[in-house]
């Protein structure tokens, strides 16, 4: 991968990535389905519950509701070729489900189709 | 350990034949003894010794690899590699290994059933199959591994173990992938997602992308 092709697929990625953070932020899962391939899948422990599954997350972000003041941050973006992982750190999460001020750690891996870079799993870990 | 890509039809010494199995030296040796592993010697007058053909290592790790994982000689070393680490971070660490490896024998194997117990039940992948898109259920992994056969020159490496509390993210860069779906010495780059599921790390998630040749 040369320099300039590398920089055009990370500025995907991150902009995939921004439709996700917009969703979060505004409580509204019609802005980061886009971000999501049909077949994504979600994994991860809210509380002792386990969640599976994108209905469980566009559900638990449109009962959320904003959530403004998250500050997300781009901790590493590793790309393969036709795939890439995505760690993002997200800090200040709050809402009616989130509660406040709350710490979520995300590993998204990504897979790049004929309809741009699509997130096909969110793993992530809420920090008590 | 560039002996494990040589083409030469023997291994040297105990150190070439672990690396070959991918465990360390004091596991083959017991497994000469308990297990069978086939290990040759050389007379000379201080000290013989050892050699293995490699496709007498590979007959006996395709039979070897067919018992139930529960019942694996591994689980001693196993539970000998957990009682060890007094890190915690070191337990997860080698707790996430084990489960790949796990992937890696059924890969090395030719047997889909052998990795299974590495993944969670509602497991999915992803990745381009020869220029097609494909994503789906894990099922498809075991059967494409188990119709491609043994690919027992795979060499797995660990290109990044991330852990983030209870999930995390494994690069596996392997090469010299064979069998009668994979072609011969083909390469894979994959990243698995896995999540503790009561106590057990599984992978959730295996994302792969196969090199052209």
């Amino acid at each position: 991968m040369t320099t300039s092709q590398y920089l055009t697929e990370y500025d995907d990625i991150v902009k995939t990535m921004q439709m996700y953070i917009n969703g979060s932020k505004n409580g509204k899962s019609e802005l980061m389905r886009p971000a999501f391939h049909p077949e994504a899948s979600f994994f991860g422990y809210a509380g002792e519950q386990l969640a599976v599954g994108t209905k469980f997350l566009f559900d638990w972000i449109d009962k959320n509701g904003p959530a403004p003041k998250i500050e997300p941050r781009v901790v590493s973006v590793d790309i393969l070729d036709s795939i890439a992982v995505v760690r993002l750190e997200v800090a200040g999460w709050s809402g009616k489900l989130a509660g406040s001020d709350v710490r979520m750690s995300d590993l998204f891996t990504l897979l790049k189709t004929a309809n741009g870079w699509k997130i096909i799993q969110k793993a992530f870990h809420w920090h008590a | 350990m560039p002996e494990r890509n040589t083409p030469q039809k023997t291994l040297e010494s105990w150190k070439q034949i672990a690396a070959y199995l991918d465990r360390s030296e004091r596991t083959v040796r017991r497994w000469e003894s308990s297990e069978g592993l086939p290990i040759h010697r050389r007379e000379h007058e201080k000290q013989d010794t050892v050699f293995a053909f490699r496709h007498e290592i590979e007959a006996w790790n395709r039979q070897r690899t067919k018992c139930p994982p529960e019942l694996s000689p591994d689980e001693a070393e196993i539970s000998h590699t957990v009682k060890t680490p007094a890190n915690a971070y070191l337990v997860e660490h080698d707790a996430i290994t084990r489960t790949m490896h796990r992937y890696i024998a059924g890969a090395r194997a030719g047997d889909g059933d052998l990795m299974r117990p590495a993944f969670h039940p509602s497991a999915t992948i992803s990745g381009y199959c020869q220029g097609a898109e494909y994503s789906g259920s894990v099922e498809h992994v075991f059967q494409w591994v188990t119709a491609n056969g043994p690919a027992p020159n795979i060499s797995p490496r660990f290109a990044r173990i991330e852990i983030i509390e209870t999930i995390a993210v494994v690069h596996l860069e392997v090469r010299g992938w064979s069998g009668k779906l994979a072609g011969a010495n083909a390469r894979a780059s994959d990243v698995f997602t896995l999540l503790k599921c009561d106590g057990e790390w599984k992978i959730t998630h295996k994302l792969f992308h196969w090199h052209e040749q």
